[in-house]
């Protein structure tokens, strides 16, 4: 009995030794495969929540089809945002382009009315990556919108023609 | 037994791996959002929560000065707007930008017409219509307005796809509206206010 319980030694180390080979690589190749989160464009993405910066800008994408030398007042658009059950935050960026002239007042709702965020104004160039918000959401995907008040940077915040930005959200 | 014991570990590495990678590799699309985070942060080139297109709206409704005509014919006044696309990313190929436009105070079961308004005294008011054609192409064309919206997002606008295009558009008022009433009434500053609805949308 003890002969064998002996001879069974070598096996298991050699068979735990292999173990832990094989993981390690498996590891390492993991590593390997996922995309490096330190560079800079998923720095910016991180954001402060609730953190109006000056230096906020759309990235749309590359310069090449940028059309903003046009005239008017220039709305973000977005396709999706994603949150899950229970968060308090979600990231997206809402903000004032800095081509403008006219300032913004953005308010991230849900298309029955339920204000999850409202901003105060924002100047050209001014705006947000990740917002508080006034409720979390259940499980499911929302028609969702950013409603954003154009009005004349002079004290009195004159009203100007508005626009809204819908998109879906999705809470996981 | 070694030889065994040595397979039905491999065994149970290759599946544990398999697993693992098929998560990692998961494909996903606008109607199926999933949680896992390496995923849905690359739907398609949309980042969510990025802008994924820019609009260009126009900031106002201007008329200038309107004048009283001394008949009761037609008098229409009319001005330009544009709306354009300025830029986008990640538009997939069965998607477009649709834009709607509305009065700031109609509603869906209201008044869905445009006016503008006294800015002393919002009773009076003076209705305009919206086209979505340039101003030499008015004559033959029926404004926005002239069949009810069904919508929330209020009157189908124009539809973009690719960065640079543009929508010229008219705004006409017919000052007949203002015959017949006393100027002491109705002097003052007007304004009126549209919003612009844009959304990403199925072809």
């Amino acid at each position: 009995m003890s002969n064998k319980k002996k001879s069974n030694t070598p096996v298991m180390i050699v068979m735990t030794l292999l173990a832990a080979a094989i993981i390690g690589c498996l590891a390492g190749a993991m590593i390997f495969m996922i995309p490096s989160t330190d560079d800079g464009k998923d720095e910016k993405a991180q954001g402060v929540i609730g953190k109006i910066t000056d230096n906020w800008e759309d990235e749309v994408s590359d310069d090449n089809n940028d059309q903003s030398s046009r005239s008017g007042t220039k709305i973000p658009g977005y396709s999706l945002a994603v949150m899950n059950e229970g968060d308090l935050s979600l990231k997206i960026r809402i903000g004032n382009p800095k081509e403008n002239t006219v300032g913004f007042i953005a308010t991230v709702r849900l298309e029955d009315g339920t204000e999850l965020y409202k901003s105060p104004m924002l100047n050209p160039g001014q705006g947000l990556e990740e917002i508080p918000l006034e409720k979390t959401l259940s499980k499911g995907t929302y028609n969702a919108e950013v409603y954003y008040q154009c009005v004349l940077l002079n004290d009195e915040q004159t009203p100007l023609n508005s626009a809204i930005s819908a998109f879906k959200l999705y809470v996981n | 037994m070694f030889t065994k014991k040595i397979a039905a570990l491999s065994l149970a590495t290759f599946m544990i791996s398999a697993t693992a990678v098929t998560a990692y590799a998961g494909t996903l699309t606008d109607q199926s959002p999933s949680g896992n985070t390496e995923v849905i942060a690359h739907i398609d080139g949309v980042v969510p929560g990025n802008v994924s297109y820019k609009i260009s709206i126009p900031d106002v409704v201007d008329f200038g000065t309107l004048v009283q005509p001394e008949t009761q014919e037609n008098s229409n006044k009319a001005v330009g707007y544009q709306v354009s696309l300025d830029e986008v990313t990640g538009l997939e190929a069965d998607k477009q930008i649709s834009v709607y436009v509305k009065d700031q105070n109609s509603t869906l079961d209201g008044n869905q017409n445009f006016y503008i308004a006294n800015k002393a005294n919002n009773n009076i008011q003076f209705m305009y219509n919206v086209f979505a054609v340039p101003q030499d192409n008015v004559q033959t064309n029926q404004p926005l307005n002239s069949i009810p919206y069904t919508k929330t997002a209020g009157y189908y606008l124009t539809v973009f796809e690719n960065a640079g295009e543009t929508l010229d558009g008219t705004l006409v008022i017919n000052q007949a509206q203002l015959y017949g009433q006393s100027i002491a009434d109705i002097a003052g500053d007007y304004s009126g206010y549209m919003v612009f609805y844009s959304t990403v949308e199925n072809k």
